[in-house]
């Protein structure tokens, strides 16, 4: 899970494998506060498997690549 | 993850925002009021359960999610420190869990270069082209998190 300065250096890094998602920055940064916001709560409990797939899925990360198991 | 291993955990991750640093079984035993077989039996559970990542066959703590516990090269600086994350979105993960502002500096995962981003209102500002790549499908990160 790596920054890259643009689509490009991605590919190159990738080398032949196969690419998995690219988000921009905006959109990283929108998935971090609602994943990690709660962290350090002091009544923090457990996640859920759906409480996390509800959060990829309010940010549009619907594809097959974004279920969680 | 019963109520005692949640408690334990969240001491965890409160002194390790106290200390600026991961702390050690015996600092989390003595902060949270449990043995250290205790803590350590509960740490493990706590890593069976994902809610924090121990180096192999050890007691000692290699994540806190979205903390690391050693250095990386995501480099955070939030709340008046610099803290390590383990990843891209772990570094974001950081500012968001002290809830402030932060600079993340790291390289290009390709080139090297350096790449810094502010974070100021929960927003970021960044050179425009800078993207994040997860390699790795969300049904697969528990596998090998510290590769994902």
């Amino acid at each position: 899970m790596n920054l890259f300065r643009s689509e490009e250096h991605v590919t190159r890094w990738l080398d032949g494998r196969t690419a998995g998602a690219t988000l921009s920055a905006s959109k990283l940064c929108d998935l971090a506060h609602a994943w990690w916001g709660d962290r350090l709560a002091p009544d923090w409990r457990p996640h859920h498997r759906e409480q996390n797939q509800s959060i990829l899925d309010s940010l549009g990360l619907t594809e097959p690549f974004w279920q969680l198991p | 993850m019963d109520d005692v291993d949640v408690a334990l955990r969240n001491r965890t991750y409160a002194l390790f925002v106290e200390l600026g640093r991961a702390p050690s079984l015996e600092e989390a035993a003595s902060a949270s009021g449990v043995s250290i077989d205790e803590a350590a039996a509960g740490w493990q559970r706590l890593h069976d359960a994902h809610a924090l990542v121990l180096h192999p066959g050890s007691t000692t703590l290699r994540m806190a999610n979205p903390f690391a516990a050693q250095l990386t090269p995501y480099r955070v600086h939030a709340a008046g420190r610099w803290w390590h994350a383990n990843c891209a979105w772990d570094a974001f993960g950081i500012c968001a869990a002290l809830d402030t502002d932060g600079r993340i500096q790291t390289a290009c995962a390709d080139c090297g270069d350096e790449i810094i981003v502010d974070v100021s209102n929960r927003r970021p500002v960044f050179d425009p082209g800078v993207v994040f790549h997860c390699l790795v499908p969300a049904s697969q990160w528990w596998d090998d998190i510290v590769f994902s």
